[in-house]
């Protein structure tokens, strides 16, 4: 009986480590701010201001999974949002064409992330940084340098809108997408894979898992995805920003982390990662809420994603 | 003898709540070869991680010279005078051999501190007076990356020597060397006992423990068995010590009905390092690959496998010509690999042994692509139960276990795919004598079954005691081909030294 | 055998820059130079357009550089069309400071310079200055908004990257109008970076504080658009006024359809043909004052049809 609880408290700490750091959090903000920060609609508010990094960070979480980087996903948000708000004016194009250009171009540039990757023996770091610099360059082209401007009521709506008046659909995409990542990761053959080539490339290949297919497809999760949060971006700033989504790639990568995803591939789990997602807008959220200035606002990002991932080592090392 | 130089008394130690060393003592004497006996999991490793500082030990002492001393990391173990020589070698491969031999202890230029030269000439130089003291042909500037494992095996026992311990530990330091070179450190072990030097030597070669040990102690199931002098052991006993009861045979030789041909392959090559190779395995045959390290044993194995793109040659299987061009269409053609490498090749140390077992099989389990966890949660303890991979739990990861247990869960993966041919590349490398005879059983099964066994092993009375026939190769080469009836170490050994062009400075194969 | 190729290319590469270099003009007119800080948003690319039309119309060859907001390549930039003998150079800087060696460079070589939009921390160095007073649009702003919510209530800014030249200039506008207003309480400071985005959030964040807040002031129009957002979303319109700068094209169109009270224009047009004459001038021989001042003026529902 002892040695069970032994094993179920190295087992619990070293996946609940991060849940912790969360409540710790959120603890402290609700002390601090009982009015405002606690309220219910507040914390709506919290959920949705994470879902656009969060549908990021759950493509990014298959890339790293897989034993990748992809930096790309922020350009990819502003080309495929200036696309999106392009095709979005008033009288042009049915709503369904800037959300299917969105995502398939998100797809495409995936897609050829992964080929560089896989078959061009290119390391993700280098083949997404060129790709992140190209796509933004492709950006600032369709659009000529200056937002766009002027997209439908409906455009807006795709991010803008509630479900049952109550619940942004942001978060309902978030949601799903969680659902669904969560699915493919976890219970799909396609998904054991993903870990298996992140854990070690080499013995996956004697395996007979074809890896190059694996991680193109990983890489394509992770652009689609970015794609989608490109138009999410795009409807609810109302505009097609070329500029927009610098530094989202950071953002997602540090939700993955927080969530607990070895970078070095091959280990991690999907709500490690949502967890990561709202870990960072609950700081930013409260942080404003507090009036804290935005500069000081990065330097406690930045040791809260420290802090938290070294809480997450110590919990691990224990069990080991 | 004198003053014990090395006491370990009443050693405690658990992982994750399961107890790997249960009141161990050791007990080593200056200049005197220490042998340390016991199957995989039997607690050496353990032992010897907390002798070096890598665990701390639940309860018990270590007493140095008399005197009680705590190492908490392996640095403080090293300046102890202890220092280890790992079976799984982790040299830095972008660092030259002098580099390696001189890590964390560099000859400096002028100044200390971190900002001060190394002095790479003077670490080559005295590296190189170091290899010509003890006659090896290794230069002192080539990259560590480049050498064979041989080779940094040797390297590695040199660097252990060159800091001056007073205690020298071997893991399996013969494990991948040949006869010539096991010779050279026979004789650097020695030399070592003549300067007051214990060592204390792991392996699982019995001709070996004795030709060198000088005492024994055995462990079984993290128990302290028995320590005696090596003079008063023979093979039997110590076996018997070791496994708790005994060994009626070494290579318990099963006889299977021997079939049709199941497999045929023509013209196979993977230029440099296979060349031509032609053979047949037949239903219930166990063919044996003999040859020295680099003969091109492994490639050839894993050209057929599908592993490299760029091999050539014909394939049939059941007489029916197939196409292998990844390891995928290998595996649906009912072939299994089991690699000699299972830290690289054969395991993803980060995973859980269960999803390490059914990895390959998913498709087989799964068509549908969904995983169905009652399933395979079912398939795996069935595995786990029919291999005897011990462990607390199959959601533990694979790097936990040891080193035998890992190679079950190899095993346990490659025959869930229900393969009618199996390859195993040096299959009991590193284990110890009773799960060798559980891997020679396992053979004998899978014939009885039958199924076709291809097995790649480097000692030859494993082999020659195991195969029905047995290939040789040399250079890439198939040299020779024997019957079980004319089997012989000679003819063997003659076979594998079959070089064509005759030029025998190729360290590197 | 790779140093081989290496000197070989090094060598290709020197020559084919000395054949450029060495072309000679074709025409006479003479080639200005536009170093533009970076070309990502509606103002840098008003403004180089306006620029553009004004060279047109005086006759001149234009080229326009891209800085891509990095000051060393500014610098590079201007170090080679001084080689390549432009005329005369207009800078819009991508660093008050940094850019320094680039202006004695210029002045060192003769080639009149004249920054546009920001002045350098050693302004004395170039020809001229033709921009707006930073100041002056943000308390034309404020006093907009003073007026809108009736000299009282509790307000928020929304600003630029502190430090910017526009960002600290604003600001100080939007105070000086406020020491004369006791009644009203700025309960919120925070930057946004000029971006949408991150206006969006700050607004969403502050509306779920309580304050009951009657207006946002914003530094820029991209995140006047984003505080818009927030507030439309929380169906506050009607309680919580927005305040821009910049008169983009949708700010335009939201003034115009009364979502937002009011943008203030710069006058980009205006800037871009005022530097390019006085550019004109000097390299003619001419004397130009050191600073020369464009207006702002303030765009409400009133005349916005003028602008758009």
């Amino acid at each position: 009986m002892k040695k069970l609880n032994n094993v179920m408290n190295g087992q619990l700490m070293r996946e609940l480590g991060i849940v912790i750091v969360f409540a710790v959090i959120l603890a402290i903000l609700m002390i601090l701010s009982p009015n405002a920060f606690a309220r219910p609609a507040n914390l709506m508010n919290i959920f949705k201001q994470a879902s656009i990094n969060g549908i990021l960070a759950m493509g990014m979480m298959f890339v790293i999974i897989s034993g990748g980087i992809d930096l790309s996903v922020g350009s990819i948000v502003a080309l495929t949002g200036v696309v999106a708000a392009s095709f979005a004016h008033p009288g042009e194009y049915p709503l369904i064409v800037p959300v299917i250009l969105a995502v398939s171009i998100g797809l495409l540039i995936g897609w050829f992330n992964g080929l560089g990757i896989a078959y061009g023996k290119i390391p993700p770091f280098i083949v997404t940084l060129g790709m992140m610099t190209i796509i933004r360059g492709a950006a600032l082209i369709v659009s000529g340098g200056a937002p766009v401007f002027g997209v439908t009521d409906e455009f807006e709506a795709i991010a803008g809108a509630f479900l049952f008046d109550k619940i942004p659909l942001l978060v309902v995409y978030f949601i799903t997408i969680t659902i669904l990542s969560a699915y493919i990761l976890t219970k799909t053959v396609f998904g054991r894979r993903v870990y298996a080539i992140g854990g070690n490339e080499i013995s996956a290949a004697f395996s007979g898992i074809k890896v190059e297919k694996v991680r193109i497809m990983v890489y394509m999760i992770s652009g689609m995805l970015a794609g989608f949060a490109g138009l999410l971006l795009a409807s609810r700033t109302v505009s097609g920003i070329p500029t927009a989504g610098q530094s989202y790639e950071l953002d997602a990568i540090a939700a993955v982390i927080i969530g607990g995803v070895s970078m070095s591939g091959g280990s991690g789990k999907w709500y490690g990662t949502v967890i990561g997602a709202l870990l960072i807008a609950v700081i930013g959220n409260g942080l404003d809420i507090l009036n804290v200035s935005s500069h000081y606002q990065l330097v406690i990002k930045g040791a809260i994603i420290i802090v938290a991932v070294l809480l997450d080592v110590k919990g691990k090392e224990k069990t080991t | 003898m004198s003053v014990p130089i090395l006491e370990m008394k009443n050693i405690d130690k658990s992982f994750s709540g399961v107890k790997v060393l249960n009141d161990v003592q050791l007990t080593v004497y200056p200049g005197e070869v220490h042998a340390l006996m016991g199957e995989n999991g039997a607690g050496k490793s353990t032992l010897m991680n907390i002798l070096m500082g890598v665990h701390s030990a639940d309860k018990g002492e270590i007493l140095l010279n008399g005197t009680k001393i705590v190492n908490s990391s392996p640095k403080e173990a090293m300046e102890n005078s202890i220092s280890m020589i790992h079976q799984e070698l982790n040299p830095v491969l972008d660092m030259d051999v002098s580099e390696n031999i001189f890590l964390g202890r560099e000859i400096k230029k002028g100044t200390s501190g971190i900002f001060s030269h190394v002095n790479r000439k003077q670490m080559r130089k005295e590296t190189q007076e170091l290899f010509d003291s003890i006659g090896i042909d290794i230069s002192p500037s080539s990259l560590m990356r480049n050498l064979s494992v041989a080779q940094s095996q040797l390297v590695e026992i040199i660097k252990a020597i060159s800091i001056s311990a007073r205690i020298v530990i071997m893991d399996e330091p013969t494990s991948a060397i040949t006869d010539k070179e096991v010779e050279i450190l026979f004789e650097q072990i020695r030399r070592l006992k003549e300067k007051g030097v214990a060592v204390i030597y792991i392996s699982h070669k019995m001709e070996e423990i004795f030709s060198i040990a000088d005492s024994i102690t055995v462990l079984r199931d993290g128990q302290y068995i028995a320590t005696d002098k090596a003079s008063s052991l023979d093979r039997d006993k110590l076996i018997k010590l070791m496994v708790g009861r005994e060994l009626t045979e070494i290579f318990p030789k099963s006889e299977a009905a021997i079939g049709d041909v199941v497999m045929r392959v023509e013209k196979y090559s993977y230029e440099p390092k296979v060349k031509n190779v032609s053979f047949e395995l037949r239903k219930g045959e166990i063919l044996g690959i003999a040859g020295l390290v680099g003969a091109g044993r492994s490639e050839l194995v894993e050209a057929l496998f599908g592993v490299h793109k760029s091999a050539k040659g014909s394939l049939s299987i059941n007489g029916k010509e197939v196409q292998i061009n990844h390891t995928g269409d290998a595996i649906s053609n009912k072939i299994a690999l089991i690699t000699e490498d299972r830290k690289q090749t054969g395991l993803n140390l980060n995973a859980s042994i269960e999803d390490n077992i059914t990895i390959v099989s998913l498709d087989q389990l799964f068509p549908h692509g969904i995983i169905n966890n009652q399933k395979e949660s079912a398939v795996v303890d069935e595995s786990i139960i029919k291999f005897g991979v011990k462990a607390a739990s199959k959601k533990n990861r694979v790097n936990s276990l040891s080193g035998g247990n890992q190679q079950k869960v190899v095993i346990a993966k490659w025959l869930l795919t229900e393969p009618e041919i199996i390859i195993m590349d040096e299959p009991t490398r590193g284990i110890d004598v009773g799960a060798k005879r559980d891997i020679y059983l396992l053979i004998g099964d899978l014939v009885k079954s039958g199924k076709s066994v291809l097995m790649i092993s480097s000692e030859i009375q494993e082999i020659m005691g195991v195969a029905d026939r047995i290939l040789v190769m040399a250079e890439g080469r198939i040299t020779g081909s024997l019957e079980r009836k004319d089997f012989s170490q000679e003819k063997i050994m003659y076979y594998a030294s079959q070089f064509n062009r005759g030029n025998e400075n190729e360290e590197t194969e | 055998m790779r140093k081989v190729v290496l000197i070989v290319l090094v060598i290709m590469l020197v020559m084919s820059t000395a054949v450029f270099a060495g072309g000679k003009k074709e025409s006479d007119v003479d080639k200005y130079a536009l170093m533009m800080s970076h070309m990502t948003n509606s103002f840098t690319i008003t403004l180089s357009n306006a620029v553009k039309a004004a060279a047109e119309e005086l006759g001149v060859e234009l080229v326009v550089f891209d800085g891509g907001q990095d000051v060393s390549k500014q610098i590079s930039q201007v170090e080679s069309a001084i080689n390549q003998g432009y005329a005369g150079i207009l800078i819009e800087p991508a660093s008050v400071d940094g850019i320094k060696p680039a202006v004695t460079a210029a002045n060192k070589a003769g080639v009149p310079l004249v920054t546009i939009n920001q002045r350098i921390t050693n302004q004395e160095l170039a020809k001229a200055f033709v921009g707006v007073e930073h100041v002056e649009g943000g308390e034309i702003e404020m006093k907009y908004a003073v007026k809108a919510i009736g000299g009282k209530g509790k307000i928020a800014f929304l600003l630029g990257p502190l430090g910017s030249d526009a960002q600290i200039g604003r600001t100080k506008g939007y105070y000086n109008v406020l020491k004369d207003y006791p009644e009203i309480e700025v309960v919120y400071e925070q930057s946004a970076n000029w971006r949408t985005d991150e206006a969006l959030k700050l607004a969403e964040n502050w509306l779920q504080t309580g304050v009951e807040l009657s207006a946002i002031v914003a530094n820029n129009d991209g995140m006047a658009m984003g505080a818009l957002k927030a507030v439309e979303d929380a169906k506050k319109l009607d309680q919580i006024k927005i305040f821009g700068l910049d008169a983009t094209a949708d700010a335009l169109a939201a003034v115009a359809e009364g979502r937002l009270s009011a943008t203030v224009s710069q006058s980009t047009e205006a800037q871009g043909l005022a530097a390019m004459e006085a550019l004109v001038k000097l390299v003619n021989g001419e004397e130009v004052p050191a600073e020369i001042m464009v207006g702002h003026t303030l765009i409400t529902k009133e005349n916005v049809a003028d602008f758009q």
